[in-house]
Formats: C-alpha cells, structure tokens, sequence
C-alpha cells in the first residue's frame, strides 16, 4: 500500500515527488510515456516568468512570483542550469504604452520583486538589436530562463534518491476506490493501492479524473504553440526574453534566449481539439515568423535548425485548480496547469503539500533528507585543467560522439546507466544534447545508437528513438527473407 | 522515329539522339556511341552494391560488377549477393564471385577487407 | 611541436591537400575525426569517381583508396578518431586543440591550416515541411552510410524529398535492396542532380520524378512511425497548389535537400562570410581573409565531383606550402561579382599578392541554359569569352584566367547568357 501515488512525471509530478520524499511517505509516480518530462515540459518557452502577467490574486499570480523566487533555492541545491537574463516587454506607440502602464501596476500589485519603465534609448543599450520602433519597455530582471526537462529530471533524480519510486510506460487504465484507498490500475494489467492519489497528469489530466469522477470541475481546452529554434551559434543576438504586449490569446510571441544558447522563436496559440496534435504547421509558423520582427531587428531566421510544437493543458477556468476532489478524499487534481506553470511549479508543490495535502498532520519529516543533486558534468564547459584531470581518471572524456556541441562518450554512457537514465536516441539528447545542434543528429545518431547497443547488450536494430515501439531500423540487409 | 538518349557512361551525360537511319549524333566521345548501341538492343549496368562479412569493424564491404551486365539481371544478381559473407580478409580487387549469372562479369572488392 | 601544416579532415579533399603539401616538401599533419581516412567516399559505394583525373571510372571506396595508398606511401603523418574542439590565430600562428579517445586533449601548433571539413546534410528543421515529427525521417546522407556501412534498412516503402545526386543514388540503392521506392520529388521545375543519375537511378526502375513537387504534410502512426506523406504541386513562386494534394503510405522520407559547408571551427576567426556560397570567401589562393588559413573541397562550395575537389584541394596544399615560405605578403585584391544569371562565383577575390597560384574559377548557373557564353569582364576589358553546352545549376562549371591579364584596380564581373 502506498501512501501516495504521483500520475505524471513532468516538471509538476516531478517536483511533488521531491516535496514527497522530503517525509516519511511510501509513494510512486508513474507516468505513460518512456521517459519524464516527455510531453509539455519538453516543449515550451522554458521562461521562469516574473509574475508581471498573471490577473492579481489569482494562483497564478500568487505562484508565479513565489515559484520564481523558490528556483534561487532550487538552482543551488539541484545545480540545475538558469540564464539569469531578464526581460523586456516591448511598446511600440502611445496605445501600447498605456498598456504596458497596465502591466507596471499589474506588477506592483503582484509583488514582483523587480521592476521597472525604461525608454528605448536606454533599453537599447543593453539589447542593441531591440527593435527600432520600440518607444518603451517594461524590464523584469527577475524574469529567467531554464531547461525545463533537466529540472524535472533533477526533481525525479533527487526524489528517487530520497526514497521515491518511478516506473515509466506505465499508463493508468483504470482508478478505483475501496475500502478508504485507491486501486489504480497500469496498462490494464497491473494493480497498485494507495491511500492517496496526485493526479499530475497534464492534458491528461480531465480523463484521467472521469476514470472515478462523475463531475469534474474543469476540463482542458488543448491549446497548441508552435515554435521555431534557430542555432545557438548566433548567441549574443538577444540578451533579454522579449515579450509584446499581452493579448487574450496569451503572453505572444517572444524571442527567449535559451541556456544553452539557442534563440526560441514562438509560440503562437492556437486551441486544438487533439490532444496529442504536436504538429506544426505552415500557417503556425508563418504566424510566428510574421508577429517576431516587431520585437527585434535582424533576426537570424537563416539560422533555423528547428521547429517544434507543444500543448498547453489550459483548461475552461482562467487560473490554475489546485484541489482535493469534490467526490473523494485523498484524491487531489492539478489541473489547467498551463503558463505560468513552469515559474510556479516549486510553489505549487509546496502549495498542495502543505495547504491543501496539509501533509504534516499525517506525515514526519524525514531527518535525512538529502536536497543536493551533483551538478551534471558538461565536460565542454569544465576549464581545460579539470578536463585534462577527468580525462585522466576516464579516457571516454576524450571520445567526442556529438561534434557540434562537443558531446562525450562518457556522458552519453553515464546518461545511459543514470538512475533515471534512457536507453533511447531522445532520452539521451534530453540527458546529454547529443544531437541538439547544427546537425541535429546527422553525424551522431549513429554513434549515439552503437553505444546504446552495447551498454545495453541489444542489437541496434532494437534502437528506439523515443517510445519502445519507435524503431530508427526496419531490417538489416542480406539477410534472406 | 529520333530516339534520344543521355550517355551515362561519365558525368558529363552528353544528349544523344540517334536518327531514323541509325545516326548519331551528341556525343562528345566515341563511347557514347557504343553506349547508345548497347542500350538499344540490350542495355547494360555496372552493378555497386555491398556483401555481409564476419567482420565486427567492417559489417559491410562495398563490392561492383567489373564489366556491366544486362540490366534485367540486376535483380538476381542482388539475390545472389545477399548469399555471399567475406570471412577473411582480402585486398581491393578480389574476385569474389566469377561469372555471375553467366554474364561474363565478376563481382570484385572494391576495398580491401581487414587488411 | 609546431607543423608547418596541419590539414583538418581526412576525405577526398584532406588527402589530396595533405599529398600536396608532403610533395612540396612541407611538414604536414592530418587530423580526421571517423577511425578511417576516406570521409564521404566511404558510404559513397557506387561508380562515377576518378573519371577525370584518372581517366577511369572508379567507385568512391577505391577512389578514396588510391589516395590514402599514395598518402601513406608518402608517409604523411595523421590522426584518425580526434576531433577538433578549439581553433585560433593567436599572433602569427594557429592554434588547436584536439580531443580523442587514445591521447585525451592535445596542443597543437601550425603555421598553416587548411580546412577540408566537408559538409552536413540539411534537415528538415531548416526547412518546413508541416505534420508531426515521427521517426522514419532522415536525410539520405544518414540513411546511406546505415544502410551501406553498418548494413541497415532505415525503411521498406520510401519516398523522396529532394532530386539531388545523393537523393537519386539512394532511392536506386534502397531499390535494389528490397524497398519499395515511391517517388522523388523536387521543388525545382529541374533536377538538381547530374542528369546520369536521372537515367542510372530512375529511369532504369521506373522510379517517378516529380518536378514543382513538395512534401507538404508528414503523418505518424501510432508508434510514431512515418505512416503516410502529402505530395503537392508548387507554382513558379513554389507556393504549393491547391487541390494537387497526393497522399503516399511510405514508412520512410528521405531527405536530400542539400549540403552546407561545415565552417564551423572557423567561428572565431575573423573570416568573411559568403552567403551565395554558405561558406568563406577566399582569393584565388583558396585562402581566407585570414592568412595563412586555405578552405577547400566541399568546406568550401559544395561540389559535384570527387574529382574536383581532388583537383582544388591539390591546390590549395601546394598554395599553403608556398605561404609558409613566404607568409608575409603584400596584399592588392579585387572582387569577383556574381553577374547574369550566375548563382555564385568562386574564389571571391584575387589578390595580386599570389602570383604562383593559378586563378580558376567555378560557377554555378541560376537556371537552365542550353547553350551559354560565358563572359568575364574587367571594367573595359572582356578578359575571357567562352562558349558552355548544356549549363544546368546541379553541375559546376569552371574556367581560368591569367592573372597577367588583369589588372590590379578593378572589380571583376562575370556573366552568363543564353545564346541561340
């Protein structure tokens, strides 16, 4: 019996796991796909926002800005990557200036720590390709910019470490409940019994609480973002986060300078009636390469390596839900946990584990609770003395497997053996960025997968590129049929 | 009827037409024409293609047809050469199948195999 | 230790610069980053190399051997399985750092360098082409050195995005090993690759060539596997056509829609870029507004021909041999202008600070001419004036110009124009 059971391994799931493991709970998170953080953590804007936006007194608001102030506290116990880069919201006449006065006072009331009117004259002297016809903007130097997935793998890492158990293509069937606790049923097969369960399942989440629920109060309207990523090499293009005005259709498209150097272009928004459609389209990329110029000059869209799409769980209620079900007790939903979720994901947890959970009077703390997570190694960063002494202790540091962002053997191996590690081509260029570059994986997928296969004793033909079923071989040739 | 061609003997591809009355013309050398010739009564390919080894480093090694053959026989030499695993090593220009399917054209390595 | 040359890369052109600069009688040192010399040659197992300088016609895997057998009787000294991680010019020298399984994080330094780093294939990031993102869709480059090195089927029912020579030699080779190949389509209203292969590859397996075709839908299964693709008609702005919708069940999309000079390494140097070319602007010497530094081979402009990138890489080695011994020079230059109907012209410059080297030229046309002239003017001066057969863009054209006949103060143009 478990105490809790976490459906979903996003950056929500992944993170409550953590909050979890910090007391004396028996609890697993499962999650459908084959790996964590597969689905919209894997794909959006990767911004910790300010929490300039969000309508006041709202969850969102009041999470937004404390989630963004919790991430200092994760950056150092996690070691996972921020650009520390701020933001500008532009205005390009005197109607946009008085909507960004709205924002300003929308700030205020927000207790956004920082923030503050500047004319294009200054503006532009720290962001000299700002767009010119830029009169005023709206600086959030709070406003920060993350690897989502990494946080979510540094979230489920550190809660695994901490006593939390993670079992991935493991798709909840069925939930029911008996006897003061829930029977979740995995796959059609498999049955687990908890005395409580998250449900943290994303656009999923709807469905997932209609297993048991007859009235849910909210459901998700899927809105999709399509978006472009142009190389990283053009770093140094864009220095803040840019942001147009907000519309009802949502914060816009931004130009956001991402960790590793990369440029986002995106998202549009478009609501979408399949919750899996992650395609983009010529008219969503049109749109977004259309509305990006008002933001800044010269941008580099001959330096596109790749476009992608993400679905927003946004739901019919204009704020996060975050509660206990009206039906039964100890079954607790997050729900519509769309923008800004990444910025309030640390709030939320500790909001649902303490407010709504109330988990201390169930629950101790644990006394060995450890929230350190070694920083993983990105050897291409290290100085040249401590490479040369890792290159000593393991010679795979010299193996270099992804020429353009300067991979190493033995992080790609280490990414396969981790303890949330992958056997698949995605899972290790989530975990390593093997094949994120300029080539996208044209010199490297092969290398990638001949070491797949022999840390896992497979045959290559058995390489799967993200779920178990996506083969990359159909067949190997001369062999008689 | 004019029957027009492009010579695939080099890279340059040279647009030959050949006349009703069996003249040809647009060719930039003289094998243009005995291309044109064969690949009116009975076209001919040099066939690439690669066979199995035993060889962990070199799991393929490229091989070809030193003369070309009839292209409608492409097909079953392509049968024949699923059959073949190299389990020593051997030099560029080895002879592994003579004659195949009586074409009067071997298969040879066309790089040396482990060695 | 500093080399006087070190050569980055060891295909086609790597091998003949590095041959060069050995007969030169300059020490030279070859960095390759697979474990064998050869690089592209390698995969490129069928016939169509070695036609012009040596007069046979060879596949890429010999041709590539007869180089690395003259290469070695040479005793050139070389790196194989090392990756260049850092490359600079710091004062009058280049200096590199390499990394490798076998000797870790290496220093190196040279007088001299030439890069001979080839090309990356595009992908479909770069271009847009609307729908999911399953596997089964890879560039034809990838899917060859699968299927020819490694001995993979990436697929069984394939089609074809782009009609360049490597989409052309894939969907013959896929073919012949048992796949199902559907069509190719290019954008072009012409084919981008050498017409043989049309004939070669096509043709001769009733494999269709849409032309003013693109892909313009990719739908996945439920495994996310490649399960059917949307082929339109595109007009002459290349806007696909409404209501020429063709649906394709195919598990596999190759991609050939085109090679990108991998100019990487030269990041931080202050080389000038050419965007007609995708890669540096060099003089005649084939080196960059960096001295000392050559480009040649496909790093350079893509090619069509092994036996061209042989040709210019020789150069470019002999070039670099005659700079070391005489690196500080004066330099005088004039550009080379793309003019009618030429696409891009290289090198970029001459500069009169090389009269050693020769001054060849390649081009390559905007569209189709049958029958051209060619014209290269200086101010006033016609300086060259040639008559071309059968000028497509998919073939690279070259011509020479003595550098005596110019002078040292104007601008070059060069222009193509149909002729009856």
């Amino acid at each position: 019996m478990y105490d809790f059971i976490i459906i979903g391994a996003g950056i929500i799931g992944s993170i409550i796991a953590r909050e979890l493991s910090k007391y004396q709970v028996k609890a697993i998170v499962l999650e459908k796909e084959n790996d964590v953080a597969n689905v919209q953590t894997l794909a959006n804007s990767a911004i910790i926002h300010s929490g300039h936006n969000p309508e006041p007194n709202t969850l969102k608001a009041k999470f937004n800005v404390l989630g963004n102030k919790l991430y200092d506290e994760l950056e150092k116990e996690l070691n996972i990557p921020i650009l520390h880069c701020g933001a500008f919201v532009v205005a390009h006449n005197k109607e946009e200036e008085e909507h960004l006065l709205e924002l300003y006072e929308n700030a205020k009331i927000n207790n956004v720590p920082e923030f503050e009117l500047l004319d294009y004259k200054k503006a532009v002297k720290s962001e000299p390709n700002l767009s010119k016809n830029t009169t005023k903007v709206l600086s959030l130097p709070t406003t920060k910019v993350t690897n989502p997935w990494e946080v979510a793998f540094a979230c489920m890492e550190n809660a695994m470490e901490n006593g939390i158990e993670f079992q991935k293509n493991a798709e909840v069937t069925n939930i029911k409940y008996r006897d003061k606790h829930f029977i979740i049923t995995i796959n059609n097969q498999t049955k687990l019994e908890s005395l409580a369960v998250i449900n943290a399942a994303g656009v999923n989440s709807d469905d997932l609480a209609h297993m048991i629920e007859k009235d849910t109060p909210f459901y998700i309207r899927p809105r999709k973002g399509e978006y472009f990523v142009i190389d990283r090499r053009v770093k140094g293009f864009i220095n803040h986060i840019l942001y147009p005005l907000p519309t009802d259709a949502g914060k816009g498209v931004l130009l956001t300078p991402q960790v590793h150097g990369e440029i986002l272009i995106g998202p549009n928004s478009l609501y979408i009636d399949d919750k899996y459609n992650k395609s983009v389209t010529f008219e969503g990329l049109d749109y977004v390469k259309k509305n990006a110029p008002a933001l800044a000059e010269n941008i580099p869209f001959d330096k596109i390596i790749h476009s992608f799409a993400g679905v927003r769980a946004s739901s019919n209620i204009d704020d996060f839900y975050i509660g206990e079900s009206k039906e039964y007790k100890r079954l607790y939903h997050l729900g519509g946990i769309d923008s800004p979720g990444l910025s309030a994901a640390p709030a939320i947890a500790k909001y649902l584990l303490e407010d709504i959970i109330k988990i201390k009077q169930s629950y101790n703390k644990k006394n060995n609770f450890n929230p350190y997570r070694k920083k993983r190694i990105e050897f291409h960063r290290l100085p040249l003395n401590e490479q040369l002494e890792l290159i000593k202790q393991y010679p795979t540091y010299g193996n270099i497997i992804c020429k353009c962002e300067k991979i190493t053997e033995k992080e790609i191996v280490d990414a396969i053996h981790s303890k949330l590690g992958s056997d698949t081509i995605k899972g290790i260029k989530k975990r390593t960025r093997a094949g994120s570059g300029l080539c996208q994986g044209g010199y490297c997928e092969e290398k990638v997968m001949k070491i797949i296969a022999r840390e896992t004793s497979r045959s290559p033909l058995d390489t799967a590129y993200d779920s178990p079923k996506s083969k990359i071989f159909k067949a190997e040739t001369k062999v008689e049929e | 009827m004019k029957k027009k061609f492009i010579c695939i003997v080099c890279p340059r591809g040279c647009h030959i037409t050949v006349d009703d009355d069996g003249t040809i013309s647009g060719n930039k050398c003289i094998r243009g024409i005995d291309y044109v010739k064969t690949e009116m009564t009975s076209p001919k390919r040099i066939v690439t293609s690669t066979v199995k080894t035993i060889f962990k480093e070199l799991p393929r090694v490229s091989v070809k047809t030193d003369k070309p053959v009839p292209k409608n026989k492409i097909m079953e030499i392509m049968k024949e050469l699923s059959k073949v695993i190299i389990t020593e090593p051997m030099e560029r220009g080895s002879i592994i199948i003579e004659n195949i399917m009586n074409t009067g054209s071997n298969i040879v390595l066309t790089r040396s195999c482990m060695k | 230790m500093k080399r006087d040359i070190i050569v980055i890369g060891g295909g086609a052109s790597g091998l003949a610069a590095a041959i060069s600069v050995k007969k030169e009688g300059k020490d030279v040192l070859l960095i390759e980053r697979e474990e064998r010399l050869g690089g592209i040659l390698n995969q490129c197992i069928h016939n169509g190399f070695g036609l012009e300088v040596f007069k046979e016609e060879y596949t890429g895997p010999e041709y590539a051997d007869i180089y690395i057998e003259e290469f070695n009787q040479l005793n050139i000294d070389y790196l194989v399985n090392t990756t260049v991680i850092k490359f600079n010019k710091i004062k009058d020298e280049f200096v590199l750092y390499t990394s490798s399984l076998a000797k870790g994080i290496q220093k190196y330094n040279a007088k001299s360098i030439i890069i001979s780093t080839g090309c990356y294939e595009r992908t479909r990031g770069s271009i847009i082409i609307p729908g999911d993102r399953p596997t089964g869709v890879i560039t034809a480059g990838s899917a060859q050195r699968y299927l020819n090195i490694d001995g993979y089927m990436v697929g069984k029912r394939v089609f074809i995005l782009g009609s360049g020579d490597i989409g052309l030699i894939m969907a013959r080779r896929m073919y012949l090993e048992g796949a199902e190949v559907l069509g190719v389509a290019e954008l072009m209203p012409y084919s981008n690759g050498l017409t043989r292969n049309i004939v070669q590859c096509l043709n001769d397996f009733d494999i269709p060539l849409y032309l003013s075709h693109t892909v313009t839908k990719i739908t996945s299964d439920e495994n996310n596997r490649l399960k059917s693709i949307v082929l339109q008609k595109v007009d002459d702005r290349f806007k696909p056509i409404e209501g020429t919708q063709k649906t394709f069940e195919v598990d596999t999309l190759l991609l050939s829609i085109g090679l990108i000079p991998d100019i990487v390494l030269l990041d931080s140097l202050d080389v000038e870029y050419d965007k007609l070319t995708k890669s540096v602007k060099v003089n005649q010497a084939l080196e960059t507004q960096v001295e000392g530094l050559f480009v040649a081979g496909n790093a350079l402009q893509v090619h069509d021909l092994a036996d061209n990138v042989s040709k210019e890489s020789e150069r470019a080695g002999y070039n670099a041999a005659k700079y070391v011994d005489n690196p500080k020079r004066k330099h005088k230059t004039i550009k080379l202008l793309s003019g009618e109907n030429i696409s891009y012209i290289s090198p970029q410059y001459i500069d009169f600070a090389w009269p050693e080297s020769d001054v060849i030229c390649s081009f390559r046309s905007k569209g189709k001419i049958e029958k051209g002239l060619i014209e290269v003017i200086q101010g006033e001066n016609k300086v060259l004036s040639k008559r071309l057969m059968y000028i497509v863009p998919a073939e690279m054209e070259t011509f020479s110009l003595k550098i005596e006949s110019l002078n040292e103060n104007e601008d070059i143009i060069i222009n193509l124009e149909a002729i009856k």
